[in-house]
């Protein structure tokens, strides 16, 4: 009797032992730092819309866009390899971090030879307590071309537009995020008279990790049927893009589908005129890479 | 009389036990942790300085737990990577080790030993029984350990796409500091 209550005795103490061990380790790591959320999106932008992410700081990406022709359609088909032979858009821009929230960019597109500059700030950053991300983003674009007739640009200032938009991002799981994206563009002489110069648009877009380095990546954003004048002579379409992103170490890599030849948002937000459904669906692909300029 | 021996023997263990325990146990949550990689092509180091280790001097136990995320990388981009493709830190958000050492040693006396020490090492949730050389310090009552050991990627789950291959070590070469401090009763 004195020896089994002495063994139990003795389990006891080890086992309050054991548990000791235990609790002290977690009272020791109870002083974590707040860990943010990273990598909602692997890249600036989603196949047409800008994500939530900015660059680090000190880090600079160089992203080249590039948008075929039609697949079908009257402009597809086998004369034009299917689109290949065409190039609606191309663009090349850089980003750079000026901290690890706030990046600022430069980029030229091939339509309507126009240059931009954008910014985005990191708003709100997803953690234990903050249930999403919010990224501001701006981007101002000047078109460069010659006016196709006298009276096209009076000013300068009419060839300029503008576009803010504030991005909300969560990432659910590692393989799995969404983002939600109102916008407002500005344009001081819209391309089609009959157009405003406001036009609201809300971007939707997500991200669906297949394989390691392999992601789904898609976005849609409405622009018709915000405010948008329903009898314009023109049709024009909201843009949807499909593609595949691929990660390697620097390198991203993402091939896509979209009925919008235009890539930056200024541009395809208002002119998006072909259509998924008549062969206007196009082949695309960006490439994006990073350099760290400053070794923290 | 065999009742009043047991409610002693009972109330003995409930009073001294926690006490002595406690007099055995040095804590720390500043365990400096460094990895290296080496390739011809380039070096990659990143530092974790808030890792987690507890000592029971008097049974040999010992335990590491370090945060993934908590690894400093030069290239925030890298730091990035290491989390989401190689140690899935969100899956896994910390690695451990919990063994005993194996040599007997007079903590109460100062000197540095060179001790084996055997146990369970978990990265990237896989588990490896690794043996481990540490060489302890003792000096007034501090203690300090300082270790050296190889981690093999593959052993650990953790794989390296065929195109980085010249980029990232498969051994990684991993450096373990820690200062104790006494866990004392308040």
């Amino acid at each position: 009797m004195n020896k089994f209550f002495f063994c139990l005795l003795l389990i006891s103490t080890f086992s309050v032992c054991a548990q000791d061990m235990d609790s002290i380790m977690q009272n020791l790591d109870s002083g974590a730092e707040r860990e943010f959320v990273q990598a909602t999106f692997k890249s600036p932008r989603l196949v047409l819309l800008q994500t939530n992410e900015t660059q680090n700081k000190g880090d600079l990406a160089f992203w080249i866009g590039h948008r075929f022709g039609d697949i079908g359609g009257e402009f597809g088909g086998s004369h034009t390899l299917f689109g290949l032979d065409v190039a609606t858009d191309l663009y090349i821009g850089f980003d750079y971090g000026i901290t690890d929230r706030m990046t600022i960019g430069v980029g030229r597109s091939k339509f309507n030879e126009s240059y931009n500059l954008l910014a985005k700030y990191k708003l709100l950053r997803q953690h234990e307590f903050m249930p999403v991300s919010v990224t501001l983003f701006g981007q101002s674009n000047w078109i460069t071309r010659k006016a196709f007739n006298n009276n096209e640009f009076p000013s300068q200032n009419d060839r300029t537009s503008h576009f803010f938009q504030a991005t909300v991002a969560k990432k659910f799981s590692p393989s799995f995020s969404l983002m939600l994206s109102p916008g407002y563009l500005f344009r001081a002489q819209p391309q089609d008279p009959q157009e405003m110069q406001n036009l609201f648009s809300v971007g939707i877009g997500g991200r669906l990790k297949i394989y390691k380095r392999f992601s789904l990546i898609a976005d849609y954003t409405l622009v018709n049927g915000l405010g948008r004048s329903k009898d314009l002579n023109t049709e024009y379409y909201n843009p949807l893009g499909i593609g595949l992103e691929i990660e390697t170490g620097g390198h991203v890599f993402s091939l896509n589908f979209q009925n919008s030849s235009y890539i930056i948002e200024n541009n395809f937000i208002p002119n998006t005129q072909k259509s998924w459904e008549d062969g206007g669906v196009r082949f695309g692909f960006a490439i994006s890479r990073n350099f760290n300029l400053a070794g923290r | 009389m065999k009742h009043l021996n047991i409610m002693f023997l009972v109330l003995l263990s409930l009073f001294i036990s926690p006490k002595i325990l406690a007099q055995e146990i040095y804590q720390t949550n500043q365990v400096i942790t460094t990895f290296f990689s080496t390739t011809p092509i380039e070096d990659i180091k990143a530092v974790s300085n808030s890792g987690a280790s507890i000592l029971n001097t008097e049974t040999g136990e010992i335990l590491f737990q370090i945060r993934t995320r908590s690894f400093q990388f030069r290239k925030a981009l890298m730091q990035e990577h290491f989390n989401e493709n190689y140690l899935e830190s969100e899956k896994h958000p910390f690695s451990s080790f919990k063994g005993r050492i194996l040599d007997k040693i007079n903590f109460g006396k100062d000197g540095e030993y060179q001790v084996k020490c055997s146990g369970n090492l978990i990265i990237h949730g896989v588990g490896r029984k690794r043996e481990i050389l540490l060489t302890i310090q003792v000096k007034n009552g501090q203690i300090s350990i300082k270790s050296q050991f190889d981690v093999a990627c593959k052993d650990h789950d953790i794989k390296i796409p065929k195109i980085l291959w010249e980029n990232i070590a498969e051994v990684i070469s991993v450096e373990v500091n820690v200062n104790y401090q006494k866990l004392t009763n308040e």
